[in-house]
């Protein structure tokens, strides 16, 4: 019955809007809606009068939203452990936004979704999209502006203990990570290569940004300011190091087939962090006194040796080992200086660094070094008998990979300001590549839908919904029991984050099996261009 | 044109071309038959690079493409349309056809070649926008060829066009051989079908277990007895 009425698009949209409004509730209910809208504007087929009927499926659905959100508000927030939960979108106005924010944004979208030109819808979503993405840190409420109540107002000083609530935030990891999918989306969608060491690539760039913009070599050297080169040469630096790694990883390697390549990829994901871990007490001396004396029969202690590196009194501690970079420095922007926990402009740097790239990538998959990668993904040997130079070929992929996350861990470096081995595991490249699965490998719009899907799911919904079932544990059913250990354990098995490696599994081994080629998968170019 | 002089290739330790000489003249249809396992296929792919003669030489109008890696023998002029078509399933069959002029860098010429290519084959054109993996067997057929043309190679390397094919796409496709052979391409035609391919060739090389076992025009290959009972089926 209800599958007659609504599309499966739109019964999506309803199911979505009414879970996240209640896990998230009242303060996030403009991104809620917007979310909800352009799901309902994207499942509105071509029909008379789709724009009518997608306003009224979309003004239904809003109810539903400003309902939950409501009971949310006065009802959820009140229990136990979400007393906190901001609630300033108690209002009749926020409500009365959030409704026009829904309807607009999902007749929008389904005139956009049935504009009969592709290269003009193409256009037009993207356009759509950047639109979103420059106006989201205003619908963010904490602690940037607000438009609550039809006034902006700053909230920082009600937001300040909840900063792990905030959306921006995460949001910001979260292109950091699109930025690095998109980048390994090169390497594995395009070329084919599957790649299971890519934070390798990572790590060297948020090194190489921790290097030359901290106080770690230069307090060695006596000057503590000597590493301060400006953010927008470093970060350049930063692509180009990665991009050199990964000649050196590359051009060995490349000969090697699938599943041998996988597991030298492995390797030097692990190679990489264990390395930096290890470069804390450097001291180098030059080899061939050494050599020579050994040749006349003396002991090596015997030999005096010139020392090349670390020959103060103390060795050179180049990665400070497991403690970390810290801090580095944020980059400066005609004057600007950026600073931690003020994320609107961090905000606009990354957003401008993912946009670029994609475009670049773009362009790149549309030439001709994009289209031999694809023929090699598809057919190594006639892609060699069509006369591409496969390794060649393959370097460029891997580079050009190598680069994009370079830049992710460049800004990476500057935005925490603190780098630790630790932070660049083996479970980033494997969160990475699902995330390329996820949103169809190939695809540069799908991958990015993957990162975001999988991001905002580790970095909000899972926090948020430990947080939900906490308090309803513990406000409602914890309230006649008095057993303490029962509690206990009842609130650690609903740990929600604690599932999340259990969740994207089965998130992958569900798309392998229902749709193996991803959210939004790869299309021709030709189609893309056919119009 | 294209000279192979004594061309000894092995996969690994398996001697799977023993010597093999053989000339391909400007203009002409040259066709290597044989059974399954005498090396047609190897010889191609020696050809092309992909797989290293031990010993022997391999000429094109006098240079020695044996020293070559493949995309240097392609960019030489030689292209194949591969035994088995393999065309790019999941790129459209414009890009497919583009990825034959990889090693051309003239636009024009490129954008020459793929009419000349649409009108041989006006079934790619309705297609253009579809995904080669789309494309019925006859059509992948022709979109390797087409693909191969691309290139406008000097010499065309054809492997077994007529494989898994129904009688009447085998006749076009022959058809469109025949056309290109009028047109003036080179081609090396390597069959499994020893009439059909004798019937298009002007010369023939019959190959077996790695050798020459025979050489000569067309003609007179489809009238030897050895080739009518080895080859054609025919019992006299």
């Amino acid at each position: 019955m209800m599958k007659k009425i609504l599309a499966r698009g739109e019964l999506i949209a309803v199911v979505l809007t009414a879970f996240l409004a209640l896990i998230l509730g009242g303060w996030q209910i403009m991104l809620i809606a917007a979310l909800a809208g352009m799901l309902i504007g994207l499942s509105a087929e071509h029909k008379a009068n789709y724009l009518p009927r997608a306003a009224g499926v979309a003004a239904f659905v809003g109810l539903i939203l400003i309902a939950i959100t409501h009971f949310h508000n006065t009802s959820l927030s009140t229990l136990p452990g979400m007393e906190h939960i901001p609630d300033q979108a108690k209002t009749v106005g926020t409500y009365l936004i959030a409704l026009g924010v829904i309807i607009g944004l999902a007749v929008l979208t389904a005139w956009i979704h049935n504009l009969a030109d592709e290269r003009k819808r193409q256009v037009y979503f993207i356009g759509l999209m950047v639109a979103l993405a420059v106006f989201f840190p205003f619908f963010e409420q904490c602690p940037g502006l607000s438009w609550t109540n039809f006034k902006f107002v700053d909230m920082a000083a009600g937001c300040s203990e909840q900063s792990n609530l905030l959306w921006i935030g995460p949001v910001i990891v979260m292109f950091i990570y699109a930025l690095q999918a998109i980048g390994l989306n090169i390497v594995a969608g395009f070329a084919g290569l599957l790649d299971l060491g890519y934070v390798a690539f990572f790590a060297i760039g948020a090194y190489t940004m921790g290097l030359l913009r901290s106080q770690q070599l230069g307090s060695q050297m006596g000057d503590p300011d000597f590493f301060r080169w400006s953010f927008w040469i470093v970060i350049w630096i930063a692509a180009a190091t990665a991009a050199f790694f990964g000649l050196v990883f590359g051009a060995p390697t490349l000969r090697l087939r699938g599943d041998y390549l996988a597991i030298v990829t492995l390797g030097f994901g692990e190679i990489v962090p264990i390395v930096v871990k290890n470069l804390y007490a450097v001291r180098i001396f030059e080899p061939i006194s050494l050599f020579i004396g050994q040749l006349f029969g003396q002991k090596s202690s015997d030999l005096m040796q010139f020392c090349l590196l670390g020959c103060g009194a103390k060795p050179l501690d180049i990665t400070a080992g497991t403690k970390g970079i810290s801090p580095i420095y944020p980059p400066d922007f005609f004057g600007y200086t950026f600073t931690v926990g003020e994320y609107v402009p961090w905000y606009f740097l990354a957003l401008t660094l993912l946009v670029v790239s994609a475009f670049f990538i773009y362009r790149l998959r549309a030439s001709r070094i994009g289209r031999a990668w694809v023929s090699m993904r598809e057919d190594e040997l006639a892609a060699n008998a069509m006369g591409v130079d496969l390794i060649r070929t393959k370097l460029t992929a891997f580079v050009l990979g190598a680069m994009f996350s370079g830049f992710a861990g460049a800004f990476y470096a500057s935005y925490t300001t603190l780098i630790t081995p630790d932070s660049f595991d083996f479970s980033i490249s494997v969160i990475i590549l699902a995330q390329v699965i996820l949103g169809g490998s190939g695809n540069i719009a799908g991958v990015m839908l993957g990162s975001s899907i999988i991001m905002l799911i580790d970095r909000v919904l899972l926090d948020k919904l430990k947080m939900v079932i906490n308090g309803v544990l513990q406000g409602l059913v914890f309230k006649g029991i008095d057993n303490q250990a029962l509690a206990v354990f009842w609130t650690s098995l609903t740990d929600a984050t604690a599932y999340k490696i259990l969740l994207f599994g089965l998130i992958l081994v569900v798309m392998m099996k229902v749709r193996p080629q991803g959210i939004l998968p790869e299309q021709t170019a030709a189609r893309r261009r056919a119009a | 044109m294209l000279e192979l002089k004594n061309v000894h290739t092995y996969y690994g330790n398996i001697h799977a071309l023993r010597g093999v000489n053989l000339v391909v003249n400007k203009g002409e249809i040259v066709t290597l038959i044989g059974s399954n396992g005498a090396g047609k296929t190897t010889t191609l792919r020696t050809i092309q690079g992909i797989l290293r003669p031990r010993e022997g030489e391999i000429l094109l109008e006098g240079v020695a493409l044996h020293k070559l890696p493949p995309h240097e023998i392609v960019r030489r002029g030689v292209s194949q349309s591969p035994e088995g078509r393999l065309i790019f399933p999941r790129m459209s069959v414009k890009e497919n056809l583009e990825m034959g002029a990889y090693q051309r860098n003239d636009a024009s010429g490129i954008a020459e070649d793929m009419e000349r290519v649409f009108k041989l084959f006006p079934r790619l054109k309705e297609r253009i926008g579809q995904r080669g993996g789309t494309l019925s067997g006859g059509e992948q057929q022709m979109l390797s060829m087409g693909r191969a043309l691309m290139a406008r190679p000097r010499v065309m390397l054809l492997d077994e066009p007529s494989m898994g094919l129904a009688p009447i796409l085998v006749d076009q496709i022959f058809d469109i051989i025949r056309e290109l052979h009028s047109q003036g391409v080179t081609i090396l035609l390597v069959e499994q079908n020893a009439r059909l391919a004798l019937s298009v060739a002007d010369r023939g090389y019959v190959l077996e277990t790695g050798e020459m076992a025979l050489t000569g025009p067309a003609k007179e290959l489809l009238h030897n007895p050895q080739v009518k009972a080895a080859y054609l089926g025919e019992n006299h």
